[in-house]
């Protein structure tokens, strides 16, 4: 069962005086439990296409279903909920909340939609030991390295179980070790929690573990691997 | 959880929020005591003209104010007596006869107004009384075969009862003070001098002292030289009922002291009856009966009810008859709002400021918050609460600061001596003890915590207004 359909989709930017054209016609279909890559160079079009997938932006033409919803018929407000709802983010600079602490972050997205107290440490507890920060749930961003904070982002966006997960480029501050930690954890997530992640790439790491490849050159989808 | 966040948020960057609080709380201090110090100066004012000079309401002839007849005595005084005293806010009253005279002493003479009062009365309804300087007898205490009146220092000052002695006398009190040696030492060359009043011992003190020392000891110089002859007389002429010129020596009972010169210099206090049997009035008739009630509030009110009970009379109150005073009440509330207006505006730029500030710094989290389904309303509180977090801890403690500030100047007083003789003039006190009320308080706690609000809608409008995909690039 699809999880995700992107038909048609374009998206032209018009601020500037020439009309740039990030995603170009692009159509693709997701499952349940994919682990899929956007790869391509930079200006290829995958931080647009993520967007767009996510409701941070809105397809100048075409139409993306995310569960059944279409997204360009929901309004602005509509739009906040469907994405605390159905989308995970996890950004390439982790943007974690600084004044919070890891359980807390982890814990946001439960809060906003008002979880029950025990239910909500009961998944931040069960997350944290996913992603090895169990002993560090007291800890502030600034006291966690890297690699731990983008750990604390993608237990965060799996916190409400939301039907895929959106990542851009979440290795590309990370070192090697902190990488191969971050891509084993999501691996098993994927396949404990059946979660659908969509990266955008250049990481050839990432690239390696991902089990379906996309490809964008100036915005369209040059190829479509499953592996 | 907004609350939480925003809380945390405040202190995020500590330097800045302290200062930012530091100024509020500066800056609510500043205003609050300004305005009470302000008021402490209407309020004695208002507090001396009623309890001292003129009381809460009077009662007159119609024409006795412009007349000044003799013969203008009040009517029917039982029935308007029982008038007054079972109007609700009336907590006593008082007759006085009022003769204009002139007051003589061997030096000097001067026109007075003689009031003929019931001391025992006056005594239970105005602090007049209270206002004796200690060491010049008393008021209307004890019985004595001389008549006796109650003078004003201003007045004793005039007729020369009053002088100042650099006697040893004087330089014993000096000594026992807390003057410096050094500075009496500089005051020797007076010593054995008697200075006739107080603008020339004023006057040779500016010249040997410094401006610091005259600002600092110039008081108890003056209050140790200041000197008074028990007993004094002084003659009084006035017309009696017949129109026949007529007077007679009084002895002084007591001089008073209070903040208003004019008052002090026009105002002579006798006893009811020996006025009476030296005019030649009938006892039980009076020209004025005066009023106090329980509260100055609710003058204008009792003002209206005695005022519909007894239309063939003039009744005022304090306000009508001393209408510069009430207009200042009136004027200075005025002022307090401006303060008020002027600081609460610097709170709010102060506020849009720090809160602008933190929401250009933190324009990628905002993103990404909005990214993650925190809605606009959410985003909204968060920011308000955050600017209403800063007022509120700078407005609170610069109203503690200014409590305490107040409390301990209050006890103590503030002394402007430098400008007693101008302020004194006017009938305000050089020692002013701040006061405010209670209800300014709350008012001022609302208004810091609607200030805060309301100038934190426009960085909570911008952070809204953040595209969520730009704000994460950090782009706006």
């Amino acid at each position: 069962m699809n999880v995700l359909e992107i038909n048609e989709v374009y998206k032209t930017y018009h601020d500037t005086e020439v009309a740039v054209t990030a995603v170009n016609g692009v159509t693709l279909s997701f499952e349940r439990g994919e682990f899929a890559a956007v790869v391509g160079p930079s200006g290829s079009g995958k931080t647009t296409l993520l967007n767009l997938i996510g409701g941070l932006d809105q397809p100048t033409d075409g139409e993306i279903i995310v569960a059944g919803h279409r997204l360009s018929e929901l309004r602005p407000s509509e739009l906040i909920d469907f994405r605390m709802e159905h989308v995970g983010f996890v950004f390439q600079s982790y943007n974690l909340i600084p004044v919070l602490t890891a359980s807390e972050n982890i814990g946001f997205i439960m809060n906003l939609q008002h979880w029950p107290a025990d239910k909500r440490k009961k998944r931040t507890d069960e997350l944290l030991h996913s992603v090895g920060l169990a002993d560090r749930g007291n800890s502030r961003p600034s006291q966690l390295s890297g690699g731990q904070q983008q750990r604390v982002a993608v237990a965060r966006a799996l916190a409400t179980r939301p039907e895929f997960i959106l990542a851009d480029e979440p290795t590309a501050n990370l070192d090697s070790k902190s990488t191969d930690t971050l891509l084993d954890i999501m691996e098993k997530l994927n396949r404990d929690e059946e979660m659908t992640f969509i990266f955008s790439t250049h990481d050839s790491r990432v690239v390696r573990r991902a089990r379906r490849i996309i490809t964008l050159e100036d915005g369209r989808v040059v190829s479509d691997e499953r592996r | 959880m907004i609350i939480e966040i925003a809380w945390k948020n405040v202190w995020r960057n500590k330097v800045r929020s302290l200062i930012v609080i530091a100024a509020m709380t500066i800056g609510v201090f500043a205003g609050v005591f300004s305005i009470a110090v302000m008021n402490s100066s209407v309020v004695q004012r208002i507090d001396s003209a009623v309890n001292e000079e003129l009381s809460h309401i009077q009662i007159n002839n119609k024409d006795f104010r412009s007349s000044n007849d003799i013969n203008d005595f009040i009517p029917d005084l039982d029935t308007l007596f029982e008038k007054i005293l079972t109007t609700e806010g009336v907590e006593d009253a008082t007759g006085r006869i009022i003769v204009q005279a002139m007051a003589s002493t061997a030096r000097k003479s001067t026109g007075v107004m003689l009031v003929g009062i019931d001391p025992e009365k006056e005594r239970h309804i105005f602090t007049l009384g209270e206002k004796v300087i200690p060491g010049t007898g008393g008021f209307f205490q004890g019985e004595t075969k001389y008549n006796t009146a109650y003078i004003g220092e201003k007045l004793a000052k005039e007729l020369n009862i009053v002088r100042y002695m650099m006697d040893d006398e004087a330089f014993n009190k000096m000594s026992e003070s807390d003057i410096p040696q050094e500075v009496i030492l500089k005051l020797e060359q007076f010593r054995g001098v008697r200075f006739v009043s107080e603008k020339k011992l004023k006057a040779e003190l500016r010249n040997v002292l410094s401006h610091k020392e005259f600002r600092q000891y110039s008081g108890q110089v003056f209050s140790s030289a200041w000197s008074y002859r028990e007993g004094s007389r002084i003659v009084f002429t006035f017309v009696d009922c017949e129109g026949n010129q007529t007077g007679a020596t009084f002895r002084i009972t007591g001089i008073f002291r209070t903040n208003n010169d004019m008052f002090e210099t026009s105002s002579v206090f006798v006893p009811y009856d020996e006025l009476c049997s030296l005019t030649g009035i009938e006892p039980g008739n009076y020209h004025r009966i005066i009023a106090r009630l329980t509260d100055n509030d609710i003058t204008d009110r009792v003002t209206r009810e005695v005022r519909a009970a007894l239309p063939s009379l003039e009744v005022l109150n304090w306000k009508e008859i001393s209408p510069d005073l009430a207009m200042l009440a009136d004027f200075m509330q005025q002022i307090y709002a401006l303060f008020m207006i002027i600081i609460l505006a610097a709170l709010a730029f102060g506020i849009v400021n720090t809160m602008l500030m933190a929401v250009l710094e933190r324009t990628r989290e905002i993103g990404m918050l909005a990214a993650i389904g925190m809605n606009r309303k959410k985003i909204f509180a968060m920011i308000m609460t955050e600017s209403v977090f800063l007022s509120v801890i700078g407005g609170i403690s610069g109203m503690i600061v200014g409590m305490v500030i107040i409390a301990v100047t209050s006890r103590n007083g503030i002394n402007l001596v430098n400008y007693s003789e101008g302020m004194e003039a006017i009938g305000y006190s050089v020692n002013l003890f701040p006061v405010i009320d209670p209800l300014f308080f709350t008012i001022t706690a609302c208004l810091i915590i609607l200030t805060g609000i309301i100038s934190s809608v426009y960085p909570a409008r911008k952070a809204l207004k953040l595209n969520p995909v730009e704000a994460l690039r950090g782009e706006k």
